[in-house]
């Protein structure tokens, strides 16, 4: 693993990326100005649409490829989009102003709805599968009121006879492909930039992006939100473009061909669901005249073969041989580190780091913890010991979530947890790095590190920065492991120990002033282990951290630790140094089977 | 009094659709999106016995059969590879669906059919003149439930499936074979799906696109039921009770999303659902 | 690390690694365990018991070496094939359908309904507390009973391999010496091959023929039980 071959320099690439996009950029606008020069009528109205939906489909790749949100939504912010344009223009009127109208209503109304959706789908304990039912239902529900609209929306036949812009068929082809054209390199450079990682980070491991301090439903809503009025701008397009509008275009059946069209190109690609979708489209078009039923029989044939085998598309195939460099560890390249001033965001309290009053947590009946009372302050390194079940994974979690515990009060800098969740509690000086290394792993080594200051310094939507600015111990953790020369290596391809580390010096990122670390040496090896000693002692002992210690080999507590306690069947039966308990006859007794010895 | 019997013979029509795609998600954790298209081939199993000559009643274990062989099938090829991947088995099932309609319309064409009714006619009950049909409904819903019951807490099949529900990783380490389990499960729901189909055919036209109509309602009320059969009949009961007033006194197009947006609703308030019911 | 020929070993573990994702909980860890003994597998939390148990029976794969029963390989062999060729597990997480009566709970280790009365009465003999209360939920039995059940579900078919994780955990004496004398007289009656996974070394001294430390998935020390064992384990297990 140590002596791999020079690998191509990303930064290099890095830098020749917007190029790449701009000469992209240039030849597909190229290709939608100079197209209706070349096409048949039927073509161009055809291709009209598919660059339409095209739009559409960014915004599913957006949210299911990227973020990892199945949503069949798109649709009927769509729908509205184009209702609210033809509606507006139907029954009041053609005008520039009220085109213009017509225009800003296409995106505000879809993105109003779009918080409400997104406030409804993401809260705090969500599942996915929740967010994919509502937008099932959302569409389905838009529909419905299309139908029983009346006149207002033509029910059942829609709308048609209103006046819209007044471009030909060729103004309207080569306006969608701008219009796609922008959207799509907006969404290229926003994913490849340093805010747009956040969307493969939630995909990932949305608990680690809330344990960074993130909150990642307001982020999910935002994107919501944002891609309602991409969508709603995409209905302003067709409801001029086509001139008419119809129930179907709202509705969950429309929602999922857009889904099978960004499947199908590969998401998580951008360009793979916008070929796709032009591709399956204009297929569709012309060969749904000579054998309708048997063309969408193969889509769907495809699709499901597709999903089984090649769940990411066919651009999986095509990245396979260009993205070589992404599969194998990179020795050198990435960002610069560039070590940062501490950043001192926190209020500095007097009184005791963390400090935890009565502390009780039952599942039922069942008492899990027990009348915990424990003080915690700046530089102390207290390891939390005891047999398995008594309660001491439990007791981590009560510290950074302020909705788990049963009772007893939690304070951390003087600040009561009651109710927060876990990014509100990070932001009070916590980091909590979890038992399996909980880490972002399609992601590269500094995409990882730059996640964890995307809370404290709101990253940027256009570019990504060759620097990466880190706390000095994070960049000494780095490089004590060596993980400074993986920098721009994909974190699935590093060793287990390796991943502790990054997830160590993630958490160390956060500028924590309370460290809670649950097993970080499980599974290590013994030179690892070594090294994660020295490290955590040098973060309390020089640099003034708190940190708090599950762990199971003793030896490696004794070593490090300035004080340990003791828990067993969920109550604190011992709190000293070393020493103390080391020597202690209730520790023995716990430790050989309950009878005295 | 109309009303009272609308509301249950309702809520019994949602129970029959949905009781195969619950028994499905309770055991493999899996949303089946072909449901929908499993209550065609049920339908056309109809069309195609009534095509036969034979008596409309012997429709409903062929619909059994073909619902459990096709679903047989689909377990092997397509859910298997992907119980760790749940969203992605929505949309390869949804894929199957469409899949399946498409094989439905070349070769039946995409016109409404027509079948022979099973249970014409009307009956006199609690004062009111009322169709039988519905009446039967209401019977075939309760005969399903309780034989869900008895496959449940009287086979030993019915116990597996049980221990797979509340803890599969014991399950498997006691030896149970979870893979047939499941197999069977998957079938037995689908099957039952198919014969659902069958009980539809007097009440909807049958068309190749006749399933997806249903299949949002089930998989809200799935949604909102867990694994349990018991609450699931406790939601077609509110919900369809719901979606009949509203289609009543506001407005039928208003209805059909009742059920829909009381499931979203109940499932924002408490993600388990009904499920502790 | 045993000096056992093949033909007395009931069970053997060359080399064997295993472990959860990119994680190795066990590493090349070698074992022999004589046909119809006790042997008694200590270690501290986390050092890799309960794993181990799980590779045995094929519920964590195996990533390197090799697992014997009777001399043939059982690596790659489902759980359910182990359990029919007389393996019992007795596990610690998690180890009762709470929610089931007991005696669906004991029904579910059986292969057919119609082993299960004779099954029961093997069971009932070990522990007749079960046999008045089989309509029971397994949730309401108390934290010992609970530890019987699981003991007794383990026997129902009497294995000729019983792999047993911390079944002494949190128990009271009197109900690990009744959980002592049912293994004892199950090896007794039918020379049942038992390995125990223990932190209490009062309880596994007590009942092992042999004993072995683990300790970060490797075999530590090892012996035989006799005079000095019990020091040379609290040596391991102590802090």
């Amino acid at each position: 693993m140590s002596d791999t071959v020079t690998a191509p320099i990303p930064s290099a690439a890095g830098r020749r990326r917007p190029l790449i996009l701009a000469i992209l950029a240039g030849v597909a606008l190229a290709l939608v100005l100079l197209g209706p020069l070349f096409l048949d009528r039927f073509s161009m109205n055809v291709l009209t649409r598919s660059m339409i939906y095209a739009i559409l489909a960014i915004t599913v790749d957006l949210l299911w490829g990227f973020t990892g949100i199945l949503t069949f939504g798109q649709a009927a912010f769509f729908g509205i989009g184009a209702y609210a344009s033809a509606m507006l223009l139907t029954h009041i009127g053609s005008s520039p102003a009220l085109l213009g109208l017509a225009l800003v209503l296409a995106i505000v109304v879809p993105v109003l709805l779009g918080v409400a959706v997104g406030w409804l789908s993401f809260y705090y304990g969500s599942t996915p599968i929740y967010a994919t039912v509502i937008s099932l239902v959302f569409p389905i529900v838009v529909t419905q009121l299309v139908y029983s609209g009346g006149t207002l929306t033509g029910s059942s036949s829609g709308l048609v006879g209103y006046f819209g812009l007044p471009f030909g068929l060729e103004g309207f082809f080569r306006l969608s492909g701008i219009c796609l054209v922008a959207v799509a390199v907006a969404a290229l450079v926003f994913v490849r930039s340093d805010a747009g990682r956040l969307l493969t980070a939630i995909r990932d491991n949305e608990t680690r992006c809330a344990y960074l301090g993130l909150n990642t439903q307001r982020i999910k809503i935002a994107l919501t939100a944002t891609l309602a009025g991409v969508a709603g701008l995409a209905g302003f397009l067709y409801a001029n473009a086509s001139g008419v509008v119809a129930p179907e275009n709202t509705g969950f059946v429309f929602g999922t061909e857009l889904v099978v069209w960004t499947a199908l190109g590969g998401r998580g690609t951008v360009l793979g669901p916008v070929l796709g979708t032009i591709g399956i489209d204009y297929l569709s078009a012309n060969l749904s005249g000579e054998l309708p039923f048997l063309w969408q029989l193969i889509v769907g044939a495809l699709f499901v073969v597709m999903i089984i085998f090649l769940p990411n598309g066919l651009a999986a195939l095509v990245t396979r041989f260009t993205r070589r460099g992404r599969s194998e560890v990179v020795a050198g390249g990435g960002p610069t580190l560039v070590p940062e001033k501490p950043l001192h965001h926190m209020k500095t309290a007097s009184g005791p780091l963390l400090s935890i009053e009565r502390l009780e947590k039952s599942y039922g009946s069942q008492k899990v913890l027990e009348d915990i009372t424990l003080d915690v302050a700046p530089g102390e390194l207290v390891s939390l010991v005891g047999p398995n079940g008594a309660g001491k994974t439990t007791m981590m979690r009560c510290l950074t979530d302020g909705k788990e515990r049963s009772g007893g009060t939690v304070r951390i800098a003087g600040q009561d947890i009651a109710g927060m969740i876990p990014n509100q509690i990070v932001a009070l000086g916590v980091g909590r790095k979890f038992q399996v290394a909980s880490v972002f792993e399609s992601m590269t080594v500094a995409d990882c590190l730059r996640m964890s200051r995307a809370a404290l310094e709101a990253p940027s939507f256009v570019t990504a920065s060759d620097a990466l600015g880190l706390p000095p111990a994070a960049i000494e953790i780095l490089r004590l492991t060596g993980l400074d020369k993986l920098l721009a290596t994909e974190v699935s391809l590093l060793s287990h120990g390796q991943k502790q580390s990054l997830e160590l010096a993630m958490v160390v990122s956060l500028e924590p002033r309370l460290i809670l670390l649950d097993e970080p040496t499980a599974g290590l090896t013994k030179t690892e282990r070594t090294t994660i000693g020295a490290i955590l002692k040098k973060l309390t002992s020089e640099l003034g951290f708190a940190a708090i210690l599950v762990e199971h080999d003793l030896d490696f507590v004794c070593d490090i630790s300035s004080r340990i306690v003791v828990l067993h069947q969920g109550r604190l039966v011992l709190d000293g140094s070393v020493q103390e308990v080391v020597n202690s006859d209730i520790v023995k007794t716990i430790y050989s089977g309950g009878e005295h010895v | 009094m109309t009303l009272l019997l609308d509301i249950v013979t309702t809520a019994a029509i949602l129970f029959i659709v949905s009781a195969g795609l619950l028994a499905i998600f309770g055991v493999l954790k899996i949303v089946n999106f072909a449901h929908g298209a499993w209550l065609t081939v049920g339908a056309y199993c109809a069309v195609v016995a009534g095509g036969l000559g034979l008596n409309p009643w012997l429709a409903l274990p062929l619909a059994f059969a073909a619902g459990a062989v096709l679903g047989g099938v689909t377990e092997r090829l397509i859910v298997r590879p992907l119980y760790a991947r749940p969203l992605d088995a929505i949309l390869a099932t949804w894929g199957l669906g469409i899949v399946i309609g498409q094989l439905v319309t070349l070769w039946f064409g995409r016109d409404v059919q027509f079948t022979e009714s099973l249970l014409p006619g009307t009956i006199h009950v609690l004062g009111t003149t009322y169709s039988l049909y519905r009446i039967f409904a209401l019977g075939a819903a309760v005969v399903i439930g309780l034989g869900f019951a008895f496959l449940l807490e009287g086979t030993r099949l019915g116990l597996s499936a049980r221990a797979i529900i509340m803890n599969e990783a014991l399950a498997r380490a006691l030896g149970l074979d979870t893979a047939r389990i499941r197999l069977v499960t998957f079938m037995i729901g689908t099957g039952l799906t198919a014969l659902a189909g069958v009980l539809l055919t007097p009440l909807t036209s049958v068309d190749p696109t006749m399933g997806v109509a249903w299949l949002i309602g089930s998989f809200m009320l799935v949604m909102v039921a867990g694994s349990s059969f018991g609450a699931l009949a406790v939601a077609c009961l509110l919900f369809g009770g719901a979606q009949v007033l509203v289609s009543t006194f506001i407005s039928p197009i208003l209805g059909g999303i009742t059920v829909a947006v009381l499931c979203a609703l109940v499932l924002r308030i408490s993600s388990k659902g009904f499920a502790r019911v | 690390m045993f000096d056992s020929s093949a033909a007395e070993a009931k069970l053997e573990l060359d080399g064997v690694t295993s472990g959860y994702g990119p994680v190795a909980i066990v590493r090349d860890l070698s074992l022999s365990i004589r046909r119809g003994e006790i042997f008694a597998l200590m270690g501290k939390n986390g050092m890799g018991k309960t794993t181990l148990l799980k590779t045995i029976l094929g519920l964590v794969a195996a990533r390197g070496g090799d697992i014997r029963m009777d001399g043939a390989s059982i690596v790659g062999a489902s759980p359910k094939a182990l359990v029919s060729s007389g393996v019992g597990y007795a596990p610690q997480e998690q180890p009762l359908f709470q929610d089931l009566s007991i005696r669906d709970n004991l029904r579910l280790a059986v292969h057919s309904d119609r082993e299960l009365g004779a099954a029961l009465e093997r069971v009932f003999g070990h522990f007749p507390f079960l046999r008045d209360r089989l309509a029971q939920k397994a949730g309401t039995l108390s934290g010992g009973e609970q530890k019987m059940l699981i003991m007794a579900r383990a026997l129902m078919l009497g294995p000729d391999l019983l792999l047993i994780d911390e079944i002494s955990e949190g128990l009271q004496p009197t109900v690990i010496a009744r959980i002592a004398d049912a293994l004892r007289a199950e090896r007794e009656a039918n020379g049942t091959t038992i390995l125990l996974v223990e932190q209490n070394l009062n309880f596994a001294l007590d009942v092992a023929d042999r004993w072995a430390v683990l300790k970060l998935g490797e075999i530590d020390d090892s012996g035989e039980v006799g005079a000095g064992s019990r020091e040379r384990v609290l040596e391991h297990l102590k802090i």
